[in-house]
């Protein structure tokens, strides 16, 4: 697969960037490094698309954080930003009154307001649920947080899950209810539902990953969830029904074994592109990003209809994009959430850079005799970050 | 991660003499100096690539113990030639705790690591483990040691960063003596 690589090197980050955001609602990007700031990048739009391949730097937050700044996660609204830091706390970011709600970057500041303490060591993950009422964060001292978002920008902590032995690496909220699941050290990942009567609890514990589960992601539908580790592999846990069962239980459907050469860092889950969304709209595509420093895309298809009940999912590798930061290890990659961008890609890595692809069909292979498309060959193409260098 | 401590685990390791005859015919392609990383970081890839087992043990054989330190990796026989290993751009490092219940050997894999990464171009990957069987919590050095964001997080603690710095500044003796590289 080719890269079609339309600029130069750009400098990003002081130093190894680690996460990045898309914002749900306005044309902006926040990424965050180990150098402890904040980034936004905004993006052009016109008629609800991209009026040009061109990404400019909006602003620095300058951070309050005083250690590296592990993950970075917008409220459904668009209007907060969460930050989670290794120095054991989450911030929260708005932009300041009296700026319009175009959330273009000639607005307001980004300030900070609000610090949510209580982590005893680093903060590696943050997360607002489906509705934006509740915010989720994880740490190394082994917990699972749970607050809920009051007016005024004021959090309360209404749950403290203990259930992982080890380091929590990562936490990701249900696309359309209020299921939280958390992945960590201990190989494990553990999926909470809120009991109305009592607390929030742990169902269940998906286990089958032999190191440590790094990232989690939701497919849009809700239906599977999607784990990537260092153990090479990503596997798909689907939901089922299970009456009595409080609730319901998740089962593992599918594994990609070496899906990287080394530790997979990232995974992010989004509905195919319009050539191949008839396949499956409740599946779609994966990207992973890991420590070879390969960004892969993989189609997530149903089991063949003929084939029986009983067989698993079908996997097939859109994109492998070798050297995504260079010689550099990629740290996340996350899709564009909004509609008309949905085939834009960010990712970041150990060189500092954000990065920002877009996957493109390349070739429609047709059948020999037939108008039946055989393949299709898809691209990513990286975007112009921006364009004063 | 354990910080030295005035209870020693092992007050009166074996020392094993330095090896000089490691050193090969084709010398070193870093250059003896204090800017040895910044060569090496910077200038790594216009260079011809000789790389290799010898060269890593060089990088490595002259940290010192953070117990003992007066004494390095390469007397203890904590890192040796033999135990390093070149595939394209992966390295293995395997080293040998002194003793196996040695509370040291979390801070010395960090030093090997974070030597080896100021030292080498950037698309090296690294992989640090003790010997089979040399240490009781092996497992579980094995991971932490190999795991980007603890590492990262350690070097953010200065105590413990200043802990490597000090087993690392005799690091670019690469098997001389002391005396005689003064």
């Amino acid at each position: 697969m080719r890269l079609g690589r339309e600029n130069a090197e750009l400098t990003g980050h002081e130093d190894r960037t680690w996460h990045l955001a898309w914002n749900p609602k306005h044309p902006l990007l926040a990424s965050c490094s180990a150098d402890k700031s904040v980034r936004l990048f905004s993006y052009g739009t016109q008629n609800g698309l991209l009026d040009s391949p061109k990404f400019n730097p909006a602003t620095s937050i300058p951070s309050v954080h005083s250690r590296t700044v592990r993950s970075v996660a917008w409220s459904p609204s668009g209007k907060s930003l969460a930050t989670a830091s290794f120095d054991s706390t989450v911030s929260i970011w708005e932009r300041s009154s009296g700026s319009d709600d175009d959330g273009t970057a000639s607005s307001g500041e980004w300030e900070c307001v609000s610090t949510l303490e209580g982590h005893e060591s680093e903060c590696k993950s943050v997360g607002y649920s489906f509705n934006g009422s509740l915010l989720a964060s994880c740490s190394r001292d082994k917990s699972v947080w749970i607050w809920e978002v009051q007016p005024d920008a004021d959090f309360e902590c209404i749950s403290v899950l203990m259930e992982h032995t080890q380091d929590v690496k990562c936490i990701a909220w249900h696309p359309k209810e209020e299921i939280l699941a958390s992945a960590s050290y201990d190989d494990t990942i553990k999926l909470y539902l809120d009991d109305p009567e009592d607390d929030w609890y742990p169902f269940t514990t998906l286990t089958g990953h032999t190191s440590t589960v790094w990232s989690l992601s939701f497919s849009p539908s809700g239906r599977y969830l999607a784990s990537c580790s260092s153990d090479l592999s990503i596997k798909i846990w689907q939901r089922e029904q299970a009456p009595g069962n409080r609730g319901e239980k998740w089962t593992c459907q599918l594994t990609i074994p070496n899906a990287h050469s080394r530790a997979i860092y990232s995974v992010s889950w989004t509905i195919a592109q319009e050539a191949s969304a008839g396949s499956d709209e409740e599946l779609g595509w994966l990207a992973s990003g890991g420590e070879d420093g390969r960004i892969n895309i993989w189609q997530i298809q149903a089991p063949e209809k003929s084939s029986g009940s009983n067989s698993s999912l079908r996997y097939s590798l859109l994109v492998s994009q070798s050297s995504a930061h260079g010689v550099a290890d990629v740290n996340a990659v996350a899709w564009c959430p909004r509609d008309g961008f949905r085939d834009l890609l960010g990712s970041v890595g150990d060189d500092g850079l954000l990065r920002v692809w877009r996957i493109e069909l390349d070739v429609v292979q047709m059948g020999p005799k037939s108008n039946k498309i055989v393949h299709l060959h898809y691209t990513l193409r990286e975007l112009v970050l921006w364009d004063d260098l | 991660m354990p910080i030295p401590t005035a209870t020693m685990d092992n007050p009166n390791p074996v020392i094993f003499s330095s090896k000089k005859d490691i050193r090969r015919e084709v010398r070193s392609i870093w250059i003896d100096s204090s800017e040895e990383f910044i060569d090496a970081a910077e200038e790594g890839d216009n260079l011809p690539e000789v790389i290799d087992e010898d060269e890593i043990y060089d990088l490595l054989r002259s940290i010192t113990d953070p117990e003992h330190p007066s004494t390095t990796l390469e007397q203890l026989g904590v890192v040796t030639a033999e135990q390093i290993k070149i595939s394209g751009n992966h390295i293995s490092v395997r080293f040998t705790p002194t003793v196996p219940h040695c509370g040291m050997a979390t801070l010395i894999g960090l030093s090997l690591r974070v030597r080896l990464l100021r030292s080498l171009p950037a698309r090296f990957r690294v992989d640090i483990t003790v010997k089979e069987g040399s240490h009781q919590s092996e497992s579980a050095l094995n991971k932490q040691l190999n795991d980007k964001e603890r590492v990262a997080a350690a070097l953010e603690n200065t105590t413990l960063l200043d802990v490597v710095n000090g087993c690392l500044a005799t690091a670019n003796l690469r098997g001389r003596d002391p005396i005689d590289a003064a």
